[in-house]
């Protein structure tokens, strides 16, 4: 009864992770631009941008996500085949707490809450280094926790 | 703010993030010794095998593996502990999802996937292993249990 159940089909795991790298870069470029206040406007325009990917990736998945197409064209065909294939859904997953963190700094400061755009972003940057540079897998960490907080419900 | 500051502030973060990823790195995966004589109860946590409900533990050690379903890393320890299986006759790998089973997650504490409980041939909880086992946590685990 508990035997894990059928997964979609699997995804070079160095995907999600190239696209995190990416991610970090923009999420440290809004950081910079949002501690100036000639700049705060860039770094809301940027971290709107850096939200609305996140939608793409919790919407649509890694491999339909543009930084998945670029690896898929420009970056696997230099790599050697993955040792193994990994689950979809947790990368799916982590962009999804992506968009909400992400959301949050919006929102944050569409209301001009003081450093609330800085700290969303500074908290998804974290996030997407650590996937990036340790495989850190945000899924494997929170998913458990949140249910047991009854604010992920199964069924 | 000047410039100096921005970039200082910039480079606090990631410095932070790096330091945060080492000591992360560095614990997960590693085992923690267990003393409370806890024994577990193969019915209770419904342990599956092939499709058919396990009975028995393993003669010399059991891995009793919780997962997930957005977990990545659940199914590369999985393997590691099928190789081993593959090795040792007397190793039991058993894989509960407890992404239906939150009375699991809850009687056991579970906040990470995967979390491994490591038991001894009467089913007493001697280790708990957070995060996805490193190669090693295994082989040190397994020779902590003579035959």
């Amino acid at each position: 009864m508990s035997e894990i159940k059928k997964t979609p089909a699997g995804i070079d795991p160095r995907g999600p992770r190239f696209g995190a790298a990416i991610t970090s870069v923009l999420l440290l470029i809004t950081v910079f631009l949002s501690l100036d206040k000639a700049t705060e406007g860039s770094a809301y325009i940027l971290l709107t941008v850096v939200t609305a990917l996140f939608a793409v990736g919790a919407i649509f998945g890694n491999s339909k996500h543009p930084y998945g197409l670029i690896f898929k064209k420009l970056v696997r065909p230099n790599l050697a085949a993955p040792k193994e294939l990994e689950d979809p859904r947790p990368p799916q997953f982590a962009q999804l707490i992506g968009l909400l963190v992400a959301g949050t700094g919006l929102v944050l400061g569409a209301f001009g809450v003081a450093n609330g755009l800085t700290i969303a972003a500074a908290a998804a940057f974290i996030a997407a280094f650590l996937n990036a540079v340790f495989a850190f897998c945000l899924g494997c960490q929170i998913y458990v926790g949140l249910q047991r907080l009854g604010l992920i419900k199964k069924f | 703010m000047s410039l100096d500051l921005k970039v200082l502030l910039v480079i606090a973060l990631v410095a932070l993030a790096s330091v945060a990823g080492l000591i992360w790195r560095a614990r997960t995966g590693t085992a923690k010794k267990i003393h409370s004589g806890e024994v577990i109860n193969l019915k209770e946590i419904g342990a599956t095998k092939n499709g058919k409900p396990v009975e028995k533990f393993g003669e010399r050690v059991t891995f009793l593996q919780f997962s997930s379903e957005m977990c990545s890393q659940c199914t590369q320890t999985a393997r590691l502990f099928h190789e081993l299986e593959a090795q040792h006759d007397d190793v039991l790998h058993i894989e509960v999802d407890i992404t239906n089973r939150l009375d699991l997650a809850n009687k056991f504490n579970i906040l990470q996937t995967p979390t491994t409980l490591v038991l001894d041939k009467n089913g007493v909880v001697t280790s708990r292993i957070g995060g996805a086992a490193k190669p090693q946590t295994i082989q040190d685990e397994l020779g902590s249990f003579h035959i």
